[in-house]
C-alpha cells in the first residue's frame, strides 16, 4: 500500500517510501500475539486490529504505558498501574476529581491584586504546579497536548490580567480534557486569552465608509489549525488526492465569511475592565459591531439574525457544528493526539480506528474524548511490544516533557509553596521550550514536520519535536537538567531522592531504578553498561558521594538518546 | 467602543511569529530527480559528467576570489506594506487614506522621510518611509538601500485577470502565514525539504573549509537554510552553547563527562534516536570550532541593546568577522524577528507596527555600520522578506493577510538609492487589487532570489536547475538592483 501524505494537520510530512523493501517485521501466526502488520515500503509497523496486550506483564511495561498517558510517574504510580488492566486505570484517571484550578489559586496567591495589573507574574508558577504535582496523571498529559493544539501564548498577550487570561484558558482546556470536543471548541471561542491571541476581541463588522473589514485571524486559524486543516483527509489521515493533487478545504471566501461571526465579542467586563475577572468568563457581546447580516462559509449559510448576544451565540453554535460536523475533523484531531501521546508517525490504519472512536463512542456520541483517549493509548499500535522495538516507532520527548519526567519522577514539589520556576524559553540556559510561551499559534513544532538532512528525513517521516532540536537546544538541555537534578538552579523545587540515596552504593540498582522510571527500562543493556563504569567512578562512601552519584545518573539517563525518544 | 479601550498598553506580540519554520514535503520529488537523473546518466554518462564538472568548476572559481555572505532578515506574520512605505504623492495617499483612514500615517509625520531614488518613479508617484524607519534614510541616501515595491510568492508572472481566471497556477494556500513563509523560503509550502538559502549552500560550501558554517541560523530552524546536502547550523544570539557536564568533570568524574560524550556523539540504528544523535554530534564539534573563532571577534560598532534582531545581527558580524579564521568564503546567514501579523496596532506613531519597524530600522541601520567597521560592505547583502504583505483596507486597528509586499535590499554591493519593481496602484479592485487591497506581486521571489544568487557566485544554469525552481517561468531573470 502506497500512502498519500500524511494528513494530521499540516505539514507535507506523511509517508511515502517507493522503493524501500519492507523488513521482515510482520507475521500473521495467529496462534502468536501479533508481531504488528508491515507496510509495504515503510519502516512503519502497523498495529493489528485487535490487541491482546491488555494488562502489564511487567514494570517496563506499566512504565511504558505511563510514558505515554502521563506527564511523567513515580515508582509507587508504576507499581499501582502494573496491578490493574490498562482499561480499568483509564476508568480510574477519568473519575479522578480536579484539583485546584489556576483561576483559583492564582487568586488564593494574591495575583489579582491591583499590583500584578498588567503583568504576567503567576502564571508559569501555576502551570509548573499542576504539571509538576496535579494528581491526576491522564488529565495533566491531555491537557499539555490540548494547549499545544489550541495555542495561547501569554508572551505579549495583550490583558490587564494576562496570568488569569491564560489560567482560565488552560483551566477551560482541562475542564474539557475527558469532555466533548465540541464544547471544547465552543468554550475556547469565547474565552478571553483566545480572542485577544488571535485578535478577535473587539473584532468589528465592515464599514464601508472606511473600507474597513472584519478580522479574519481567528476564522482562517480555527479551520487550519483547530479543526479541519488545509486539505481533504481520508478517515485514515491520509489526503484525499484528486488527479494526484490534494484538495483544499477552504477558500479565502469561506474565511471572509466565517469571519463575520467572529465579530462583536468582548471581554465581560460587567466587574470592570481592569480585574481579573474580565478575563476569566466567556466573553460577551458588544452588540453595535456585530454583524448580524448572513454568513455564507464552507457551503453553509447562516441566516441573518438578532443584533444580540443570543443572535450572536446562535451563529457561532451554527458555525462550530459546520465545522465540528466537517468529515476531516475526526482524523485532523486524531493523529495530532496520537502523536502528542504515542509516536509521530501512526499507521493509517490506527489514525483510522482512532477517528473512528471519534465519530462515535459506540453509544451514537460524535467526539467523546474519552473514547478516542480510550482508542489512542488500548491500540494495538500503542500497546503492542514488538512494534515499540521497530526502528521508526515513537516520539522524540519534547523538553518540556523530560523536565516533567524528572519532576514527577521524584515527586519534586516547591519549598516555598509558591512554585518558582519561571519561563523555560531559553535556548541557552533553559529548555528551549516552556508551557504556554509558544513563540506562534503554530505550536513549538507542526505535526507536519520533517527535519532535512536527518535518518527520519531520508525517510520523509515526521518528526514535530525536531522542530525544536539543533546544535543550541541540545547542549542547553543538557546543561539545564544537570543543574536541575542537582538543585544548582530551581532551589525552591525540591525532588525526593530517598529511594536513590538508598541504592546508590550499587550503582547497577541506581541506574535500572532511573531507567526504569524515565525510560520504561528503554536504555539498552550496552548503554547501561557503559554507564554503570562511570558512575563506578564516583565514591558512595559518603552522603556527598551518594548525591553525585545520583545526579551524574540521573543525568547521563536525561541525556540518552534511548530515553529522549519515547518508543 | 473601541478594543484599545481596555488594552494594558503593551506592545502585543503578534501570535503568528514562527521563530521555526516547518520543513519537507517533497523529499519524493527530490528522489525523482534524482532517480530521472541517475536514468539520464546510464544512457548518457560521458555527456552529464562533463556537465556536472563544469557546473563544479564554475561554483569552485565563483568562491576562489574573496569572501561573500547574505543574510536574510525574516519578519515572520506578514509585515504590513502600506504602513512601511507609504504612499506619498498626493493623490496616491489620498487613497491610501481612504481605504485605511483609521489607521492610516498622517501625511504630514512622512515629510522627513520622503525618498528621493536616483531615478523618479513614472507619473508623479513618490514614497516616504514610516517615520519609525528614518535611521534608514540615509543608508538609501549613501545609495546603499534599494527597495522592492511588490514582491511575492509566484509560480510564473501573473496578473490579476490570470489570478480571477485560475488560468496559471499559483502558490498553494496563499494567504496562509506557515505555507507562505515557506514558499517565500523554499518555493513550496509548508513541508519543504530545503529552502533556495540552502540550496545555494549546496553549490558553494566546497569552496569553504569548514562546510559546517556555510548556512548558520541565529534565528530558529529555518527552511530557508536547508540543502539537500547542507545542513543548517544553528546558534544563538549570545554565541555557542557549551556542554558543561563535558568541558569539565561531571560531578567531579572524568569518566562520566566521556559517559556524555559517547551519548551524545554515538550513531544509533533506531531513526529518532539516530536524528537526534546527529544533531547533538554536530553540536559537539561545531561549538567548539565557533567558541574558539569567536575569541578573535572585534566588532566594535555599538548596536542597539534590548533589541532581539539586532542581538542575532551582532553575532552575524562576529562570525563575518572571524570568517577567515572559520576558513568560510560563502555564507547565508537567517535571523527573523516576529509579530509582524498587525491585526491589530498598526497606526498610531508609538503603535505596535511602527515599534517594530523602529527595531528593525535600529538593528538594520547597526548591521550595516559594522559592516562598514569591518571593511565587509561591499562584501555582505541584507535582505527582508516576510510571509506576505497585507491588506490595504483596515479591520478595525489593524490590517489582514494579503500577498505582495515591500522589502529591502542593504549594502554596498547593491545599486541603492532607487526602487525595484513597479509601483502598485491603490485602489479598491484596482489593476493590482485581488480583494481588498491584497497586492498580485508584480516581482517574483525567484527574480529577487536569482538577483541576489548572481551576485553570491551562482551560475545562471544553476539558478535554474538548482536553486530557484520558478525562475524558469521568467523572461527577466536578474533584476539588476545588484552592482
Amino acid at each position: 500500500m502506497l500512502v498519500a501524505c500524511g494528513g494530521g494537520g499540516g505539514g507535507g510530512g506523511g509517508s511515502s517510501f517507493a522503493g524501500l523493501s519492507a523488513k521482515d517485521t510482520a507475521t500473521t501466526d495467529a496462534a502468536q500475539p501479533t508481531r504488528g502488520v508491515a507496510i509495504l515500503g515503510s519502516p512503519i509497523v502497523a498495529g493489528a486490529a485487535t490487541t491482546t496486550y491488555t494488562t502489564p506483564a511487567n514494570s517496563k511495561d506499566a512504565a511504558r504505558f505511563l510514558s505515554q498517558a502521563s506527564p511523567g510517574a513515580t515508582r509507587a504510580q508504576i507499581a499501582a498501574m502494573q496491578a490493574m488492566s490498562y482499561s480499568a486505570w483509564l476508568d480510574a484517571q477519568f473519575a479522578s476529581p480536579r484539583s485546584q484550578t489556576h483561576v483559583d489559586w492564582l487568586t488564593a496567591q494574591d495575583y489579582g491584586s491591583s499590583k500584578y495589573l498588567g503583568q504576567v507574574k503567576g502564571l508559569d508558577n501555576t502551570v509548573w504546579r499542576k504539571f509538576i504535582s496535579s494528581p491526576d496523571l491522564l488529565r495533566q498529559r491531555i491537557t499539555l497536548a490540548f494547549s499545544e493544539i489550541f495555542v495561547v501564548s501569554i508572551d505579549g498577550l495583550n490583558a490587564y490580567y494576562p496570568q488569569f487570561s491564560v489560567g482560565y484558558f488552560l483551566d477551560v482546556l482541562e475542564a474539557n480534557a475527558f469532555g466533548n470536543y465540541r464544547s471544547l471548541l465552543y468554550d475556547v471561542s469565547r474565552s478571553a486569552a483566545m480572542g485577544t491571541y488571535l485578535t478577535y476581541v473587539g473584532n468589528q463588522l465592515g464599514d464601508p465608509a472606511t473600507g474597513s473589514e472584519p478580522d479574519e485571524n481567528y476564522a482562517r486559524e480555527i479551520m487550519q489549525l483547530f479543526t479541519i486543516g488545509l486539505y481533504k483527509l481520508n478517515n485514515d489521515g491520509t489526503q484525499v488526492l484528486v488527479d494526484g493533487a490534494p484538495v483544499e478545504t477552504y477558500t479565502q471566501a469561506d474565511v471572509s465569511g466565517l469571519a463575520r461571526v467572529f465579530t462583536g465579542w468582548f471581554n465581560d467586563t460587567s466587574s470592570g475592565t481592569q480585574t481579573p475577572a474580565a478575563f476569566t468568563q466567556p466573553m460577551v457581546q458588544v452588540s453595535s459591531i456585530y454583524e448580524e447580516g448572513s454568513k455564507t462559509f464552507l457551503g453553509t449559510t447562516i441566516p441573518a439574525g438578532a443584533k444580540t448576544l443570543a443572535g450572536a451565540l446562535d451563529s457561532l453554535n451554527r458555525a462550530i457544528d459546520t465545522l465540528f460536523n466537517h468529515p476531516n475533523i475526526p482524523p485532523f484531531v486524531c493523529r495530532q493526539l496520537i502523536q502528542r501521546l504515542v509516536t509521530s508517525n501512526p499507521s493509517p490504519a490506527y489514525v483510522n480506528r482512532v477517528a473512528n472512536a471519534f465519530i462515535n463512542n459506540g453509544s451514537g456520541v460524535r467526539g467523546d474524548m474519552k473514547a478516542v483517549i480510550r482508542q489512542i493509548l488500548l491500540d494495538d499500535e500503542a500497546r503492542n511490544p514488538f512494534i515499540g522495538t521497530t526502528i521508526a516507532f515513537g516520539k522524540l520527548r519534547e523538553p518540556v516533557m523530560r523536565f516533567l519526567n524528572w519532576a514527577r519522577g521524584w515527586n519534586a514539589t516547591s519549598t516555598s509553596g509558591g512554585w518558582d520556576i519561571g519561563d523555560l524559553s531559553s535556548a541557552a540556559d533553559g529548555l528551549g521550550q516552556s508551557p504556554m510561551h509558544s513563540p506562534s499559534v503554530f505550536n513549538f513544532f507542526r505535526p507536519g514536520y520533517v527535519p532535512s538532512n536527518s535518518d527520519l528525513g531520508n525517510y520523509n517521516l515526521n518528526g514535530p519535536e525536531f522542530q525544536i532540536t539543533n546544535e543550541s537546544t541540545v547542549s542547553g538541555y543538557v546543561n539545564f537538567m544537570q543543574r536541575a537534578v542537582s538543585g544548582q538552579i530551581l532551589t525552591d523545587l525540591k525532588p525526593d531522592y530517598g529511594t536513590l540515596t538508598a541504592i546508590a552504593a550499587d550503582s547497577g540498582a541506581l541506574l535500572d531504578e532511573i531507567n526504569l522510571v524515565l525510560a520504561a527500562g528503554q536504555l539498552s543493556d550496552a548503554t547501561l553498561a557503559t554507564l554503570k563504569v562511570a558512575v563506578d567512578t564516583i565514591s558512595a562512601s559518603n552522603d556527598a558521594g551518594k548525591l553525585n552519584r545520583l545526579y551524574a545518573a540521573l543525568t547521563l539517563v536525561l541525556a540518552s538518546p534511548e530515553y529522549i525518544v519515547q518508543k | 467602543m473601541t478594543d484599545s479601550s481596555f488594552r494594558s498598553g503593551r506592545p502585543p506580540v503578534s501570535a503568528h511569529f514562527p521563530g521555526v519554520q516547518p520543513d519537507n514535503a517533497s523529499r519524493r520529488e527530490f528522489l525523482r530527480r534524482t532517480g530521472a537523473l541517475s536514468l539520464a546518466a546510464s544512457a548518457a554518462p560521458w555527456a552529464l559528467s562533463l556537465a556536472a564538472m563544469g557546473e563544479a568548476a564554475a561554483a569552485a572559481a565563483s568562491t576562489s576570489d574573496n569572501y561573500k555572505a547574505l543574510v536574510c532578515i525574516f519578519l515572520y506574520g506578514g509585515n504590513d506594506y502600506a504602513n512601511t512605505l507609504v504612499a506619498y504623492d498626493q493623490a496616491t495617499y489620498n487613497a491610501y487614506n481612504s481605504l485605511r483612514s483609521n489607521i492610516a500615517i498622517g501625511r504630514d509625520l512622512l515629510a522627513q522621510t520622503v525618498l528621493s531614488p536616483t531615478t523618479a518613479l513614472p507619473n508623479g508617484r513618490q514614497y516616504a518611509l514610516a517615520p519609525t524607519l528614518a535611521p534608514l534614510l540615509p543608508i538609501f541616501n549613501a545609495g546603499a538601500l534599494s527597495i522592492a515595491l511588490n514582491v511575492g510568492t509566484l509560480v510564473q508572472p501573473t496578473t490579476k485577470a490570470q489570478y480571477n481566471a485560475r488560468s496559471v497556477p499559483v502558490p498553494p494556500k496563499l494567504f496562509s502565514h506557515n505555507d507562505q513563509s515557506s514558499y517565500w523560503q523554499a518555493s513550496a509550502p509548508e513541508g519543504a525539504s530545503s529552502g533556495w538559502g540552502g540550496r545555494m549552500g549546496d553549490l558553494l560550501a566546497s569552496g569553504n573549509g569548514n562546510s559546517t558554517f556555510t548556512c548558520v541560523s541565529v534565528a530558529g530552524n529555518a527552511v530557508y537554510l536547508s540543502g539537500n546536502q547542507v545542513s543548517q547550523y544553528q546558534v544563538a544570539s549570545s554565541g555557542p552553547v557549551a556542554v558543561e557536564g563535558i568541558k569539565s568533570a561531571m560531578f567531579g568524574s572524568t569518566a562520566c563527562s566521556t559517559a556524555l560524550k559517547g551519548l551524545m556523539n554515538t550513531p544509533r540504528t533506531q531513526l529518532l534516536e539516530n536524528s537526534y544523535a546527529t544533531v547533538s554530534a554536530r553540536a559537539l564539534t561545531a561549538n567548539d570550532t565557533l567558541s574558539n573563532a569567536l575569541t578573535a571577534a572585534n566588532v566594535a560598532t555599538v548596536f542597539p541593546t534590548g533589541n532581539s534582531l539586532a542581538d542575532q545581527l551582532k553575532l552575524v558580524a562576529q562570525m563575518i568577522s572571524v570568517s577567515s579564521a572559520l576558513g568560510t568564503k560563502r555564507q547565508v546567514f537567517f535571523v527573523s524577528m516576529g509579530g509582524f501579523d498587525n491585526h491589530e496596532g498598526l497606526g498610531g506613531a508609538g503603535g505596535a507596527h511602527a515599534l517594530l519597524l523602529a527595531g528593525v530600522a535600529n538593528a538594520m541601520s547597526a548591521f550595516y555600520q559594522a559592516t562598514k567597521d569591518l571593511g565587509v560592505s561591499q562584501k555582505v547583502t541584507t535582505f527582508t522578506a516576510s510571509d506576505f504583505g497585507r491588506t490595504l483596507n483596515s479591520n478595525s486597528s489593524g490590517s489582514d493577510h494579503g500577498w505582495g509586499g515591500v522589502q529591502f535590499v542593504m549594502g554596498d554591493a547593491v545599486k541603492g538609492k532607487s526602487f525595484i519593481g513597479a509601483a502598485p496602484t491603490l485602489a479598491n479592485d484596482g489593476p493590482d487589487d485581488v480583494g481588498q487591497g491584497r497586492l498580485v506581486p508584480t516581482t517574483g521571489v525567484d527574480q529577487f532570489g536569482a538577483t541576489l544568487a548572481n551576485w553570491f557566485g551562482v551560475s545562471p544554469s544553476d539558478q535554474i536547475g538548482v536553486v530557484l525552481p520558478n525562475l524558469k517561468n521568467y523572461s527577466t531573470r536578474d533584476l539588476g538592483f545588484m552592482g
